[in-house]
């Protein structure tokens, strides 16, 4: 695609399929101070929110405190992660702090034995945990230099990622003989960021692949260093960095799987950042990718570090901006496995959402050159209408769905989510189906949306 | 420990701008405001540091200061000129590290008459290190951020820059400073909070 070709002059995005958000009443209680990230359980009618030293954990069904995680850091509680496919009885957690510090806690309801109020609670039930019930700090993990920013644990439940500002990426194993034998291994630190990392997530299941010498589990980190990682494991069990992918043109502040791939090819990547861009992420697949690496694919050969080997390598190429939504940092982004859409939010504390147009998804796919990233980040032009129709141009499927401004007032929100509804609200047949959007902001509000 | 700069240049202080200044030169000033403040004022010698912030007084209008009255550039640098320099027993505006041409409000307090309370305002404080290599110049800017976001209403963002070619790491210093999450950090680190609890004695 050439990159000669001057930017067309267009009006602002007008929404295609308008998309509006409609507040709900907030959880309760306020937690009354800055709250960072909720995160929603897997399966269960559950929200772990994190603020100060602390994670209170809602009921989606009440949208009320079910229990909180209490004294277990000395300093704030920035990031959580559920540990998948356990009993509904049993509920484990591992937090992330400035402390330098993640702890696996967990939380079991003796008394039912074996077919827990969580399940009942998710059949329309109201009690919130009794009060004797607790969360029990299990484990602490330590190693990390200084703040863990975020904790990710894999799929299968077997590895959890943890980060930090030390610049490092670490990777622990569960060793442990049973599920209540809390063992936990560190496998590898990756050292390879130039600057703190501020997220990492795991690959989900779905259309993942060992993809020749590598094994399932896909990592991917986001930093300060302006770039996002890919690692994987290599058939001697070492972890390595198998792409950098550089575009982003400040502190990339998170990044995001994409949950439920329409077609059957690898799943992209989301990436946000304070350059006031969502970028989408492809992996090109191919069947000779032995044999010569992509040179562009690191943006110079500078950055290759020595220990890698070229054959390992990936081209994962930024394939679409998101049309401009926001004036400030991007906080937080979330791609929804149900409808496909994504939502962003950031310190201006607009709530935006966006869609993508369904035809063509695994059609030829263009690469956003820089001229045409630089532009969009200069506001000059918009992506999504902004080019010839001849061009294979994915950016032009995404389209601005709705902006909600001052979704918690004047503040910054740092976190939003997509979540099954199971309130009273929803109409009973569609509980653990239909989705809304929670966000989480500095004024300790953890709000639902519905979405009309 | 050696100080950075052993020999900063300082202001003197009735040389620093103040709101005084201002509305004896503006014409339109508010005559009976003017008058209150001359007759509140303190003496210069018990004005060490001088934060005879107007709207902060209880003898004055200050109760509604920020519904009434946009912040304007003068208040911003009411706020952030006492603030202690780390190293030396002076402030920031004596030192001029921060400078009334250097603060930038958008949209513009006259502009924004009628501000709706969630309509959000940039601070833009660019800061000038006294010299190029202040190894402090991190912690002055975080001081800065903290008090103005103690300080604002929570609709202002406060963005804090050091002021072009004044210091040979500036785009370091500023990634650092613009980081939320790094500045949250910074707070609940005990040593540095100390430092910066000690810089913002000085302010009323």
């Amino acid at each position: 695609m050439s990159s000669h070709d001057p930017p067309t002059p267009v009006t602002p995005v007008t929404p295609v399929t308008p998309v509006k958000l409609v507040p709900l009443p907030p959880f309760k209680p306020d937690l009354y101070e800055r709250a960072w990230q909720s995160v929603p359980h897997p399966t269960l009618p559950l929200l772990a929110t994190t603020h100060q030293k602390s994670v209170t954990v809602f009921s989606l069904s009440t949208l009320s405190a079910h229990s909180s995680l209490t004294n277990g850091h000395e300093r704030s509680v920035r990031s959580t992660t559920w540990k998948p496919n356990l009993p509904p009885h049993k509920l484990c957690l591992i937090t992330g702090s400035f402390d330098s510090s993640a702890g696996l806690w967990r939380w079991e309801d003796e008394g039912q034995g074996g077919s827990g109020s969580l399940e009942v609670e998710m059949t329309g039930g109201v009690e919130a945990a009794s009060e004797d019930k607790d969360w029990e700090l299990i484990v602490v993990l330590e190693g990390h230099e200084s703040e863990v920013k975020s904790v990710a644990f894999s799929p299968s439940g077997q590895y959890v990622a943890t980060c930090s500002r030390d610049k490092a990426v670490w990777i622990w194993e569960d060793v442990g003989a049973s599920e209540t034998d809390d063992e936990w291994e560190t496998i590898a630190v990756l050292n390879e960021h130039d600057g703190d990392v501020k997220a990492v997530a795991w690959c989900p299941d779905t259309n993942r692949s060992g993809r020749g010498r590598y094994s399932n589990d896909v990592l991917a980190s986001a930093s300060y260093d302006d770039t996002v990682r890919i690692w994987r494991e290599d058939d001697e069990g070492e972890w390595v960095c198998v792409a950098v992918l550089e575009g982003h043109k400040g502190t990339v502040w998170g990044v995001q799987w994409e949950p439920n791939p329409k077609t059957d090819r690898f799943p992209r990547l989301l990436t946000w950042s304070a350059d006031r861009t969502i970028r989408v992420w492809t992996l090109k697949e191919e069947e000779d990718e032995a044999e010569g690496a992509p040179r562009h694919a690191f943006g110079g050969l500078g950055v290759i570090p020595n220990t890698m080997r070229r054959s390992l390598k990936e081209e994962w190429n930024c394939t679409a901006i998101l049309p401009t939504a926001h004036t400030r940092d991007i906080y937080s982004a979330t791609w929804s496995p149900e409808t496909g859409r994504v939502a962003s939010s950031g310190s201006d504390g607009v709530i935006a959402i966006y869609g993508e147009e369904a035809s063509d998804v695994d059609g030829a796919v263009g690469v956003v050159t820089e001229d045409e990233a630089a532009a969009e980040l200069d506001g000059d032009v918009l992506m999504s209408n902004g080019h010839s129709q001849s061009k294979p141009e994915a950016s032009k499927q995404w389209k601005l769905l709705s902006t909600t401004p001052n979704a918690h007032g004047p503040y910054e929100i740092n976190h939003v989510t997509w979540c099954k509804r199971y309130d009273a609200g929803c109409p009973p047949e569609k509980r653990g189906v239909e989705e809304m959007l929670v966000s989480t902001g500095d004024d300790g509000i953890v709000r639902p949306w519905q979405i009309s | 420990m050696d100080k950075d700069n052993a020999n900063p240049t300082i202001l003197n202080v009735s040389e620093l701008p103040t709101r005084l200044n201002k509305k004896k030169a503006a014409a339109t000033g508010k005559v009976a405001e003017l008058e209150v403040d001359i007759v509140l004022r303190r003496p210069e010698y018990l004005s060490a540091p001088f934060c005879d912030l107007p709207w902060a007084s209880d003898d004055t209008d200050s109760d509604d200061g920020f519904t009434i009255e946009p912040i304007d550039e003068q208040e911003i640098y009411d706020l952030i000129s006492t603030i202690s320099d780390p190293e030396h027993p002076l402030s920031l505006g004596q030192l001029a590290v921060v400078n009334l041409p250097d603060i930038y409000i958008t949209p513009s307090p006259s502009a924004a008459a009628a501000a709706d309370p969630n309509t959000l305002t940039q601070v833009l404080v660019k800061i000038t290190p006294t010299i190029t290599h202040c190894s402090l110049a991190t912690v002055i800017g975080l001081g800065i951020r903290v008090r103005l976001e103690q300080a604002l209403p929570p609709n202002y963002r406060v963005d804090v820059m050091i002021k072009e070619g004044t210091h040979s790491q500036d785009d370091q210093v500023n990634k650092q400073l613009a980081d939320k999450e790094r500045v949250a950090a910074a707070l609940e680190n005990a040593t540095l909070k100390g430092v910066l609890d000690k810089m913002l004695e000085t302010c009323t």
